[in-house]
């Protein structure tokens, strides 16, 4: 023993030692540093868990976005088609109005054409007895019966009127 | 301009400069060395030679506290105890989340120590072992990487009588793998007795059940269980005496290492004082790390076995 050098002393001073390096190095080196990683593990898992939490709802919020946006597409899409048949209503409307009224005008015109072309013709049948009768009693000399011509000639007139428009 | 050829990263002549130089050194080296010197005994100015190493097991003391003595282990004990302290106290003084390189340094070695028990004994055992063999690694690289250190051995002191070493490898002093082997032992029984009970785990070495059962079964069995019970018996003896037998492998293992690695180191330097003991350096420093790797490996392997029940095959043998 002497030899190898095992002395009780010097072999419970090192167990000492080591009791000692033990306790300091728990101090000052394992729980810290334990303590450290261990904070450190769970902060990371609690980012990780955040992380994918973030994720997660940006992923629905992308899905809404989407969903509101096809929705509002679907929504624009109607009223631009409402609108467009709006207008097409308005624009048939319009024409219809538009014909409708070019026809009375064209109506009444004719009418007014016609009644003053018939007043004018009247004028002139009017004229044209008179001068008849007058020619006729300038070329026979002699007056006739006035009122009895002019019946005669109306009645002939309006013969010939009659079988013109027909 | 043609670049100039390089050899080893140095141009031509530096290169050629160089080899000469440790040409040099190696030559003046060889007979300044023990085989030169017993060779060609060409005077050398003392301090080129070196005397021839007497190298002695136990330490030797420096000074006197009251009656005790202490020896350059401890002393070198006590200077390596320091020096870790300070160095972890250093690193975690200021502890931050993004840790600075000097904190993850330290935080990557315990760490390492850290996952090493954990891989080996599972999460919570790994945790409970873990103090202790962290402390047991880095006790023994300390020491003995603080061995290694240039002109570690070459501080003298005269403690009255003759010329001693002030410093000294702790590991080399049979007393230091001693206690660190007890302090395992004692660990590793204790670890076994809390966890899996004082009757259950001494059942391991004073296994009488088999026996009991064979008187119980004698019909059934016969002679054949009796002998089965005894052989039970023995072999838990041997369990037994192998647990103790482990202090001594632990300390024996330890200590012939490294100081075997140290009488080698100073050898080399006795009979080639300059380079033969580079590569004997390299060789230490992996011997260190391995030593510290395997005491507190087992340390913590054998108290993984003592904590694990080990009623699980008996009783699947019944």
């Amino acid at each position: 023993m002497d030899k190898l050098g095992i002395d009780l002393a010097s072999f419970i001073a090192q167990l000492v030692n080591f009791g000692i390096l033990l306790g300091l190095l728990y101090l000052v080196a394992y729980k810290p540093i334990l303590r450290m990683m261990d904070g450190r593990a769970a902060r990371i898992k609690e980012s990780l868990e955040q992380a994918e939490e973030t994720k997660k709802q940006a992923e629905a919020a992308e899905v809404e976005f989407k969903r509101q946006i096809a929705e509002a597409s679907k929504q624009g899409q109607a009223v631009i088609e409402r609108a467009s048949r709006t207008a097409d209503e308005i624009r048939q409307k319009a024409q219809e109005e538009a014909r409708t009224e070019a026809e009375a005008l064209i109506t009444r015109a004719k009418a007014d054409i016609r009644r003053e072309r018939d007043e004018v013709i009247d004028e002139l049948r009017k004229e044209f007895a008179d001068l008849t009768v007058l020619a006729a009693g300038k070329v026979i000399g002699k007056s006739l019966d006035k009122e009895a011509h002019r019946d005669l000639i109306n009645q002939v007139l309006e013969e010939s009127t009659q079988l013109r428009k027909n | 301009m043609p670049e100039k050829k390089k050899i080893v990263g140095m141009s031509k002549p530096v290169f050629i400069a160089v080899l000469l130089v440790i040409l040099a050194v190696t030559i003046v080296s060889f007979l300044a060395g023990g085989i030169g010197q017993a060779l060609f005994g060409i005077d050398f100015p003392e301090w080129l030679t070196v005397k021839q190493p007497e190298p002695h097991l136990p330490p030797a003391p420096i000074f006197h506290i009251g009656g005790f003595a202490v020896t350059n282990t401890i002393l070198t004990a006590w200077i390596s105890i320091i020096l870790l302290v300070l160095l972890f106290w250093a690193a975690t003084r200021r502890m931050k989340l993004i840790p600075g390189r000097f904190q993850a340094i330290a935080e990557s070695v315990i760490g390492y120590l850290y996952d090493f028990c954990t891989d080996i004994a599972g999460e919570k055992n790994g945790r409970k072992f873990f103090p202790l063999v962290a402390t047991i690694f880095l006790f023994v690289i300390t020491n003995a990487l603080m061995n290694l250190i240039p002109g570690y051995n070459s501080f003298l002191i005269n403690d009255g009588n003759h010329m001693v070493h002030l410093l000294r490898g702790a590991n080399t002093d049979v007393n230091f793998p001693l206690a660190l082997a007890v302090i395992s032992f004692v660990m590793v029984e204790y670890w076994g007795l809390k966890t899996i009970g004082v009757l259950h785990y001494l059942s391991k070495f004073f296994n009488f059940g088999p026996l009991i059962n064979s008187f119980k079964n004698f019909r059934k069995e016969g002679l054949m269980g009796v002998f089965n019970g005894l052989i039970a018996i023995f072999i838990g003896l041997i369990e037994l005496m192998a647990e103790f037998i482990r202090i001594i492998s632990f300390t024996f293992r330890l200590f012939g290492n490294m100081t075997g690695g140290e009488i080698l180191l100073v050898s080399m330097l006795f009979l080639m004082p300059f380079l033969l003991a580079l590569p004997f350096y390299g060789l230490e420093l992996l011997v260190g790390f391995i030593q510290a790797l395997i005491f507190a490996g087992l340390t913590l392997v054998f108290a993984h076995i003592a904590v694990t029940p080990h009623s699980e095959e008996a009783s699947e043998n019944h």
